[in-house]
């Protein structure tokens, strides 16, 4: 069902290139995957590749502070960044007439980032950061789950065990040396996959990337993830954490180790998080929000983690004054009863994700992202185009199988927010 | 280091661009079914998939204040199921085809869309018309969704961003104009609501006659219209015209009020009045002024409160053109001690534009921005579908979009400030800032933009 082309190529610096021509509409997407994330902080440094990513919008050696915004915005062009777990990726969608723009600012970066730092624009996103933490985190009913979940999912020693945010404190903590031996550590070509998507001539783009990043040195080997990554498959316990405090409705989330992304078990954990929690057919939909009325809304997600483990999570939002046991327990008895999916059940799931990942590679920019990501993970961009036939063969005794091991009372991290007094 | 050294590069400047190749809004194939709905066809095949969307005209601005929110909760309790399926059977009837029914409900018409892989679009379209022609409304299921809903607006009232939005609504429009209150609805109104309301609105809103079906996608023409007569055909009426009603401001001197919230760690900060209509002969300047003013990362209000000040994560501005004229909105969440200061950068950044105008540089960058833009918001079929819709709910030609980047790039500097003078006046700004009142009061009384009044959350 899913032909998306593509063409490998590696530098001899070592950067990872993939060509997927489309020609059908003037737009190209340009991606790059850099192979760090907060997986890769050092104590006393949480939240520090996260604000990286924010300082390489604040110019190169050729490119003045806000003039990649500028330009970029200028050409009609689209673009951001994100930082997550275990990368961290940089993207422009733009018209295709404006390839080499986005090449030039993304291998100016790539190579000659440090001339352009100052101590004012580390302070100046500093202060950002700290504004986004308030932002996201702390002036936001629920706001810490997350930081909350991996900290009761991953122990301390783990890269997981913090929030990509980072603490305020560490936040502010960081110098200019950490910038530029983060720089010199992780952002060189051996340590990153660059995209392109949509409309472009393969091989006059291939020679654009060359002339751009050719002459960008190869970096040193990267270093192992910091901290102990060697960890059980399950948690161990059923770990509770109760907060009181600014929220509107009692909620509850359910989280727990599974297999990391790239482990055969990993397309399992996603069928029977999307046989629980994705839609109004799935089991916990039907149970707690129609049948018994006890919950709000509810949700599943599985991350797509790749260091030694990932995360399966599951939440529900009660009523006004229903109480967090009760929502724990009607949670409970649908986990529990995973045992009795049918195949009907996973056929469904099936068909969703067969839409979802269509309607997602409608856009080059995310067909990009994609292809970036098949080649982190797995080196092999080309597995999108079999993704859905992994999907389809996932089998009942499977998901069987998964929920048995990795939902059981042994692998549980309930957090549960109830409204305070100020409400 | 590598082979690809090339020596002739000179990274000391931007590369010049390659030749523009052209882009074409997909061609709408537009005819009118007898019941007098409205058919618009658009192909998009890169991905064999379908969106279909049945529009209606008239959403929440057409109701009363007693009764906000009955538009919102009679388009989520179709989901309560048909005369021949329950509920739960049509929610599973839909995701085992990997679709669902998504029913979107704005100020001016209620949208129900689906998408679905191309060849299952026969059954999905069945269970969209079933949906909308069938509905059984029943009451527990009615009572559900009300339910949800109480307590989706308890959340709202918490979340200090979507507070700061409908009290800026609140206090930007008089009590006469619908847009004063929350689009859901409020605890109140949706408190009063049952299945004879939906029931209600459904025998009077749902009507072929000005609506229309909208499919975009990798679909045959010819198929398509023998779908849409054969689902949708019988369907019957015309839908009750909506009370006509002016939009106007709550009060004409400005102001500055602050939605206290003891011990807020940051100030959700709105700052505008009532702005433009959808219908607006100020159209595409004021996409220009809004991108040059807070639209964009290179914007104003971006540059100075962001980049140069840190003061925020993000600021924004924007014009919710609706079919009368909707709110003007400039959007920022800062830390609790530089709230003043923000506010103060923020109106003199508007200010300034509205007296000076975007310089040529600005005028440029933002007339590129948003017409190269343009194409990447036209990926997918369901946002070609949602443009198409679009233009049938405001009653624009069907050209609209074929011409719009155009337009866009032959706005001048002058229609930008005109725009702006026209559609704004400084005297009634009002902001409207949700934060700790003890702390931040006295520095924006220190501002001199008026009085400060200091509320509890609406």
């Amino acid at each position: 069902m899913l032909n998306v082309p593509v063409d490998r190529h590696r530098l001899a610096n070592g950067l990872k290139v993939n060509l997927s021509v489309d020609r059908s509409t003037p737009m190209v997407g340009v991606n790059l995957w850099y192979a760090v994330g907060s997986r890769n902080e050092n104590p006393g440094r949480t939240g520090f590749a996260h604000l990286f990513e924010h300082m390489m919008f604040q110019g190169s050696a050729n490119v003045p502070k806000n003039r990649h915004f500028e330009l970029v915005e200028g050409a009609g062009g689209t673009l951001n960044a994100s930082t997550w777990f275990d990368r961290t990726n940089y993207y422009e969608t733009l018209p295709s007439n404006h390839l080499e723009l986005a090449l030039w600012l993304e291998a100016d970066r790539m190579g000659w980032m440090l001339p352009a730092m100052t101590e004012e624009k580390l302070r100046n996103q500093q202060e950002v950061v700290k504004n986004e933490r308030k932002e996201r985190y702390d002036n936001q009913p629920y706001g810490d789950w997350d930081e909350r979940i991996q900290g009761m999912v991953f122990p301390p020693a783990h890269p997981y065990h913090h929030s990509v945010i980072g603490s305020m404190e560490d936040i502010g903590a960081a110098t200019l040396d950490d910038v530029a031996e983060f720089f010199r550590t992780f952002y060189v070509p051996n340590n990153a996959v660059l995209t392109l998507a949509g409309d472009i001539d393969p091989e006059r783009a291939i020679h654009s990337v060359e002339r751009y990043f050719g002459e960008i040195p190869v970096g040193a080997p990267i270093p192992p993830v910091p901290g102990e990554t060697a960890i059980a498959p399950v948690i161990g316990e059923t770990v509770r954490v109760e907060v009181e405090g600014a929220v509107p409705l009692p909620r509850l989330y359910l989280a727990g180790r599974i297999p990391s992304v790239d482990s055969e078990d990993f397309h399992a954990a996603e069928m029977v998080a999307t046989v629980l929690g994705s839609g109004k057919a799935s089991r916990l939909y039907r149970s707690l929000v129609q049948d018994k009325r006890i919950a709000k809304d509810v949700l599943s997600y599985v991350f797509p983690l790749q260091t030694s483990a990932s995360l399966l999570l599951l939440w529900v939002t009660g009523y006004p004054g229903a109480s967090p046991d009760d929502l724990e327990a009607a949670l409970l008895e649908e986990v529990d009863d995973l045992g009795s999916v049918t195949q009907k059940e996973l056929d469904r799931a099936v068909a969703m994700t067969e839409t979802q990942l269509l309607r997602e590679i409608q856009h080059v920019g995310s067909r990009a992202d994609l292809l970036s990501m098949f080649d982190q993970i797995f080196d092999d961009p080309g597995r999108l185009n079999s993704e859905l036939e992994r999907v389809r063969s996932v089998t009942r005794d499977q998901v069987r199988g998964v929920a048995e091991r990795f939902l059981a009372p042994d692998n549980r991290a309930i957090l549960t927010y109830i409204p305070g007094d100020s409400e | 280091m590598s082979g690809g050294t090339d020596r002739s590069l000179d990274r000391s400047r931007p590369p010049k661009s390659g030749a523009v190749r052209p882009f074409d809004f997909p061609e709408i194939i537009a005819s009118t079914l007898p019941n007098g709905l409205g058919l618009r066809v658009a192909r998009m095949k890169q991905v064999p998939l379908v969106t279909a969307s049945v529009v209606l005209k008239g959403g929440e601005a057409v109701l009363p204040d007693s009764l906000a929110g009955l538009a919102f909760l009679t388009g989520t309790a179709l989901d309560g199921g048909t005369g021949s399926r329950s509920g739960a059977e049509l929610a599973e009837a839909f995701e085992e085809i990997g679709s669902s029914l998504s029913v979107h409900t704005g100020w001016d018409s209620i949208t129900l869309s689906l998408t679905c892989l191309a060849d299952r679009k026969e059954g999905a379209m069945g269970l969209l018309a079933e949906a909308l022609l069938e509905p059984a409304f029943p009451p527990d299921e009615v009572d559900r969704f009300k339910q949800q809903r109480l307590a989706a607006i308890r959340q709202r009232k918490m979340d200090p961003g979507s507070l700061a939005d409908d009290s800026a609504a609140h206090f930007f429009f008089a009590d006469e104009v619908p847009y004063h209150r929350p689009l859901a609805g409020t605890v109140d109104s949706v408190q009063a609501l049952g299945p004879e309301h939906t029931r209600s609105l459904w025998e009077d809103r749902f009507r072929p006659q000005g609506g229309g079906l909208v499919i975009v996608g990798d679909v045959d023409v010819g198929e398509v219209e023998t779908l849409a007569q054969s689902y949708f055909g019988g369907w019957e009426g015309v839908p009750d015209p909506p009370k006509p009603f002016e939009s106007v401001p709550r009060n004409r001197g400005g102001g500055v009020i602050v939605v206290d919230r003891p011990g807020a760690v940051q100030s959700e900060i709105r700052i505008g009045q009532v702005g433009a209509s959808r219908s607006s002969p100020h159209f595409f300047p004021l996409q220009i002024f809004n991108s040059v003013l807070g639209g964009a990362f290179t914007s104003r209000l971006m540059l100075n409160l962001r980049e140069k000040r840190g003061f925020t994560y993000g600021v924004r501005s924007r014009f919710g053109l609706r079919r009368k004229e909707g709110p003007f909105l400039i959007s920022t969440a800062v830390a609790t001690d530089v709230t003043a200061d923000a506010v103060r950068e923020a109106v003199s950044e508007l200010l300034g534009l509205l007296e000076g105008g975007p310089t040529s540089e600005e005028l440029t960058q933002s007339r590129d921005f948003i017409s190269g833009v343009f194409p990447l918001r036209l990926e997918t079929t369901g946002q070609v579908a949602a443009r198409i819709a679009e233009l049938l709910v405001y009653d624009l030609p069907d050209h609209f979009f074929s011409t719009y980047r155009d337009e866009i790039r032959s706005v001048t500097a002058e229609a930008t400030v005109q725009a702006g003078q026209a559609v704004l006046r400084p005297d009634e700004l009002m902001v409207v800032v949700v934060g700790d009142g003890e702390l931040i009061r006295e520095p924006l009384e220190a501002l001199g933009l008026g009085p400060v009044e200091v509320v509890s959350p609406l």
